[in-house]
């Protein structure tokens, strides 16, 4: 069994997004071999109103809910957040939360921020925090979006020791506290693998051998991007077939309680 | 049979530790060479063409340095390493001598690399490629177009614009403009190479958008695109396993296309 923890449908404001709605995105599901997909709102990134792209989302994943498993986007400095992550647990049935606080202007460590964490952890979601949208080499001229710095995450995790996260499109985790301070953090937060490469430099193989493959899961970033290179990282990943079947799925159905 | 058309071999050297794919200091100078070669044994690569990423700016002395380890690495891995010989244009004497050396040197010196010494629509580099053409050599181009205000952009970095106006300079010439998942803004790339036919694109980098392929197939078609890796192997590996089209036509990005262009097919 295959879940991918890094998915999207909707429209991206910057570039046409294929497969993207919820049977397109079902389309390069079964091509790929994959199960089940956390999916967020790709147009809630850029909306200023984040809450109407998870409104769009719950259209899209209506009729395929035991393939699609939904996660909100929220904006923690916009209006009556509060209200929407209720919303968006009780209607979307949201297992979680997405985090864009290069494109929603606010930093982790801002304390609306640590409000919405604590709100959603209080809700049963766990965060989940893409440290990039798209590749900064072609992200549109009028956008100025850092990466998310990967210490700014593993400050986070430290101040929520009761939430749990997953890092999406992560890479540089050899020289990040998320790897090198890992002892001295809670270990709640989970990396996904669809941008280290196990080959030549090895970066995932790092990431597995010193967080365990149990900190692993595995994530493609479609609609955004092809499956197939995070599918070829598992299949060259040096790991125990118990590993990558942990990898592939067991990890993420424990996050979701299933 | 499976080219990957963009490679490198490691400057010579101890290494300093942190980049890419570089092995802790005091390792072995050839393990970043050596993992290499072991990830396309993986993945089923049969040939890497390499280049020799040198310390900037680079001197003759300096590429002559590098091109000598790349030639050195032929000897060690006969048949699964073939190279672009990279020179800086602004020494030109130097760098149209190092062409005919190389060339000489080895059968399967096949190319010629420009990276970001000089933009390679400046007339600095047209005796090079007129030299490329004599000796029937590719040339390969670093390029990107970078489209946001991050993005910090080597000043002399070509992007398609640069190469479609070389290439109409010189249409004899055979070009091929790197990494088009590495590049910025793949899909301005595509389009402004889309009607340049001695252009060809690889698919190496590490980024890997879905569309990407697909715009590649319907701008230039098969017959014009390579397979490549540029140490993102997954990535570009990956990219092949996606590519929407036949056997045939994979067969050609593998390796059909580059051997036409290196004049063995």
């Amino acid at each position: 069994m295959i879940v991918d923890c890094n998915a999207y449908i909707g429209h991206y404001a910057f570039r046409r997004l294929h497969y993207n709605t919820g049977d397109g995105i079902l389309q390069l599901m079964d091509r790929a071999g994959i199960d089940r997909a956390c999916v967020s709102s790709a147009g809630a990134i850029m909306y200023r109103n984040s809450q109407a792209g998870n409104e769009e989302l719950l259209e899209e994943i209506e009729p395929h809910r035991d393939r699609l498993i939904p996660f909100a986007v929220l904006n923690p400095t916009y209006a009556a957040w509060e209200r929407d992550i209720t919303w968006c647990k009780s209607v979307l049935g949201a297992k979680g939360l997405r985090l864009y606080p290069s494109y929603h202007m606010y930093k982790l460590s801002d304390f609306c921020c640590s409000e919405m964490i604590e709100a959603a952890t209080e809700l049963g979601m766990m965060i989940s925090i893409p440290v990039r949208a798209e590749d900064s080499r072609q992200r549109h001229w009028l956008v100025q979006a850092p990466d998310v710095p990967l210490n700014d995450i593993a400050a986070l995790v430290a101040g929520h020791p009761n939430a749990r996260f997953i890092v999406l499109e992560g890479l540089g985790f050899r020289g990040s506290d998320l790897v090198r301070k890992a002892d001295e953090l809670p270990h709640n937060y989970w990396i996904e693998m669809s941008r280290p490469d196990p080959l030549f430099d090895k970066e995932l193989q790092f990431v597995k051998d010193a967080l365990g493959a149990e900190r692993l899961v595995f994530g493609t970033g479609i609609c955004f991007k092809y499956p197939e290179p995070a599918l070829l990282r598992m299949k060259v990943l040096q790991a125990t077939e118990d590993e990558k079947a942990d990898i592939y799925a067991g990890n993420m159905l424990r996050l979701l309680g299933e | 049979m499976l080219i990957d058309s963009h490679a490198h071999i490691k400057y010579p050297g101890p290494a300093v530790g942190g980049g890419p794919g570089e092995p802790p200091p005091g390792s072995d100078e050839w393990a970043m060479d050596q993992a290499y070669v072991d990830a396309a044994d993986v993945l089923g690569i049969d040939v890497l063409v390499c280049s020799c990423l040198t310390p900037k700016p680079a001197t003759p002395e300096i590429f002559r340095t590098g091109n000598d380890r790349v030639l050195e690495a032929m000897e060690m891995w006969p048949g699964r390493i073939w190279m672009h010989t990279y020179v800086n244009p602004g020494h030109m004497r130097e760098a149209i001598a190092e062409l005919g050396r190389t060339r000489a040197a080895h059968d399967d010196v096949v190319g010629c690399k420009l990276y970001d010494d000089h933009v390679c629509s400046d007339p600095v580099c047209y005796p090079i490629v007129e030299k490329c053409i004599e000796l029937g050599l590719v040339i390969v181009i670093n390029q990107g177009h970078g489209t946001d205000m991050l993005f910090n952009k080597p000043h002399h970095r070509s992007d398609a614009g640069d190469i479609a106006d070389l290439a109409r300079r010189y249409p004899q010439a055979k070009l091929i403009a790197d990494h088009i998942g590495g590049g910025g803004d793949w899909e301005w790339t595509c389009k402004t190479l889309a009607e340049v036919p001695n252009v060809y694109n690889e698919i190496s980098g590490s980024g890997v958008d879905e569309g990407m392929l697909e715009m590649q197939l319907e701008y230039l078609g098969a017959e014009r695109l390579l397979f490549a890796c540029d140490m993102s192997m997954c990535a570009g590996m990956g990219k092949f396993d996606a590519l929407p089209c036949s056997e045939e036509e994979k067969q050609k990005i593998g390796s059909d296309n580059f051997l036409r262009l290196c004049g063995r097919l």
